[in-house]
């Protein structure tokens, strides 16, 4: 039997798989499909202190083996969060991580805070790519200093492990990458969706009401594989690889390009139970190729 | 709620790209009720990479029918299936119609949003007074019409845009006259966005409770991407996949 398991350094998951933010509610939703506990975690949606809307509808957009979103980072405020958070734990052991937001950095730190101080949480991931929020798709990722400035504060005040979620939509994802692991990350998470556009000719308008919108799903893989393996030549925390992974062998090539672990994200919508597919499948290619854990192929790619 | 391999048993054109699937589906078909709907997986490859959202028109127990338009990519790839064709549906879900025992109810059906309330008359007809209204643009756009004859409904008004079928016009320049004469204790309705504008304004003066199935943009269909989310009259944004897809008609903001 393959041994799915992965050390972050800082901590053991049970499997290289975490659900991704945003794509797996706040993992009840998906308790009747399969048993979580064979993840190596569960990211909840993206949280702010106040209970928030969202973006107007439409919010969505398929692209050929893509999706587009303009979701806007709806959710119920860190109250209601902490509720949901309990309610999952009583059901369930995987570890649950936050995926920890902010209108501005001050928020940034009151949230994290928050859920630091929950027992119940394994690990908070600071999201400062969510090309959502702000029109044109600002975030705080997109600038080293301010990347360098936001963790260095958080990691003052909270006393958990300390996930940063990197954007692609920079120039230099490795400069941003190693401000917040020399600012105190212990793991770096990337990617977040791309930031696109879709166009109504029709009505001669862009699709969305904030214009763009981010890019998920098979179609982004090759871009991010690229960024994550840049990352990782030049990274000592783990890296936590995103995007476009369907399948056993996805996670086999972000695991060679060198993560130490992979979320899944859109593919949760069209399959409920992919988590379970693909852990199914990450065990038959580890023994077809021999391997007993994936530490003997991490950043083993040959170039 | 379970997502289930369903086998094609008969698949039928319609005419028009109207078009029915009966589909054994034995644990979604154990558990739908009138208003729930599915998700369907309409290609293996990742290109249309979501499922679709499709009403449930019947349930007979391992059979569950879908009746739908081929209008994009997705339901024209659903259209080309057939029989000994497998796909992948996720379901019941949503939250499904009320049952209102001993009321009298009125149904309000535009084009294919017959779907949700053919089940619902096939499903309560025998216990209370039903009366449908079901109108489309043309004959060709009530293809269904035979089957609807065969439900035990109290009265049957078919309205035409062109004429060629029932009543001339749009459903709801005849809605206000039957209102007054039935006098309904319910109403449910589904179709385009424009008819239930419509309906929400023309019913507001009679003392009913108004339903609508709605439909929505889905990424997922059970409560995850929160990408399905529809604006009522506080300002605030409800997900149309599991807190509706049927919703009090005249909480809805609708677009003037
Ligand atoms: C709860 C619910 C029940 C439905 N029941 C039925 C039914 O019983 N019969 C039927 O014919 N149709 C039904 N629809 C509408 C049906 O889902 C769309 O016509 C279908 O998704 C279009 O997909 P496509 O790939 O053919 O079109 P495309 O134009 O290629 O689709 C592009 C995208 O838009 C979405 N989309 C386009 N139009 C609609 C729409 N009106 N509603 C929701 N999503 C849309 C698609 O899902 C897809 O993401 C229902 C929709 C909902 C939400
Ligand atoms: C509908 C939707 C909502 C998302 N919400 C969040 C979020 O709240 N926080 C976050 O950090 N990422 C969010 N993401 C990004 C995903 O977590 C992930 O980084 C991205 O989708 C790429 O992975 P994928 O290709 O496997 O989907 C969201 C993505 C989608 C599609
Ligand atoms: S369709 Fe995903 S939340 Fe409603």
């Amino acid at each position: 039997m393959a041994d799915l398991s992965v050390d972050l350094g800082f901590r053991t998951l049970k499997s290289p798989l975490i659900a991704a933010s945003g794509t797996f509610g706040y993992g009840e939703e998906f308790l009747p499909f399969f048993d979580l506990d064979i993840l190596g975690g569960v990211i909840m949606k993206g949280i702010f202190r106040e209970p928030r809307p969202g973006n107007p509808p439409p919010r969505l957009h398929e692209t050929p083996a893509g999706l587009l979103n303009s979701i806007g980072l709806a959710g119920p405020g860190s109250e209601k969060l902490q509720e949901s958070i309990r309610r999952l734990r009583a059901r369930t052991p995987v570890p649950i991580i936050v995926n920890v937001c902010g209108e501005d950095d001050d928020e940034f730190v009151a949230v994290a805070e928050t859920f630091s101080a929950m027992a119940e949480v394994a690990m908070l991931e600071l999201n400062i790519s969510c090309p959502n929020v702000r029109q044109g798709g600002a975030c705080p990722a997109q600038d080293a200093g301010h990347t360098a400035r936001l963790v260095g504060r958080v990691k003052e005040r909270i006393r958990k492990p300390l996930i940063v979620k990197l954007s692609p939509n920079v120039g230099d994802i490795v400069g941003v990458a190693l401000a917040a692991q020399d600012a105190g990350a212990d793991a770096l998470s990337l990617v977040n969706t791309f930031l696109g556009l879709a166009v109504d000719i029709d009505a001669r308008r862009p699709v969305f009401a904030n214009i763009y919108a981010g890019l998920s799903g098979p179609a982004i893989k090759p871009l991010a594989l690229r960024l994550v393996r840049e990352v990782c030549r030049k990274a000592y925390v783990p890296v936590i690889g995103i995007g476009g992974i369907s399948s056993g062998r996805d996670v086999l090539e972000y695991i060679l390009v060198g993560a130490a672990a992979v979320q899944i994200g859109t593919i949760n919508f069209r399959e409920p139970a992919a988590a379970l597919r693909i852990t199914n499948e990450i065990e038959a290619e580890m023994e077809r190729l021999k391997i007993g854990n994936l530490s003997e192929i991490r950043g083993q790619l040959q170039t | 709620m379970l997502d289930e391999r369903g086998l094609i048993e008969d698949a039928r054109s319609l005419g028009g790209n109207y078009h029915l699937l009966k589909i054994a589906a034995p644990g979604i078909a154990a558990s739908a009720k009138p208003g729930h709907f599915v998700m369907v997986r309409v290609s293996a490859a990742y290109d249309p990479l979501l499922r679709r959202p499709l009403g449930i028109l019947e349930c007979r127990p391992p059979y569950i029918g879908l009746y739908f338009q081929a209008l994009g990519r997705g339901t024209s790839m659903l259209a080309a299936l057939g029989p000994g064709d497998s796909l992948d549906i996720l379901g019941p879900l949503g939250n499904s119609f009320p049952e209102f025992p001993g009321k009298k109810v009125l149904l309000i059906a535009g084009g294919r949003g017959i779907v949700p309330l053919y089940h619902y008359a096939q499903v309560c007809a025998e216990r209370r007074p039903l009366f449908l209204i079901y109108g489309g643009r043309g004959k060709a756009d009530l293809p269904l019409l035979d089957r609807i004859k065969a439900l035990r409904l109290q009265g049957l008004f078919i309205f035409s845009e062109d004429g060629s079928l029932g009543q001339k016009g749009l459903l709801t320049s005849g809605l206000e006259k039957i209102v007054r004469e039935e006098r309904p204790d319910v109403t449910l309705s589904c179709g385009p966005e424009p008819m239930l504008a419509a309906l929400a304004g023309l019913l507001k003066p009679f003392p009913m409770q108004n339903l609508a199935s709605l439909e929505a943009i889905m990424g997922c269909g059970f409560g995850v991407c929160q990408g399905c989310a529809v604006r009522t009259v506080t300002g605030a944004l409800r997900k149309v996949c599991d807190e509706g897809p049927v919703f009090p008609l005249e909480e809805i903001q609708w677009p003037t």
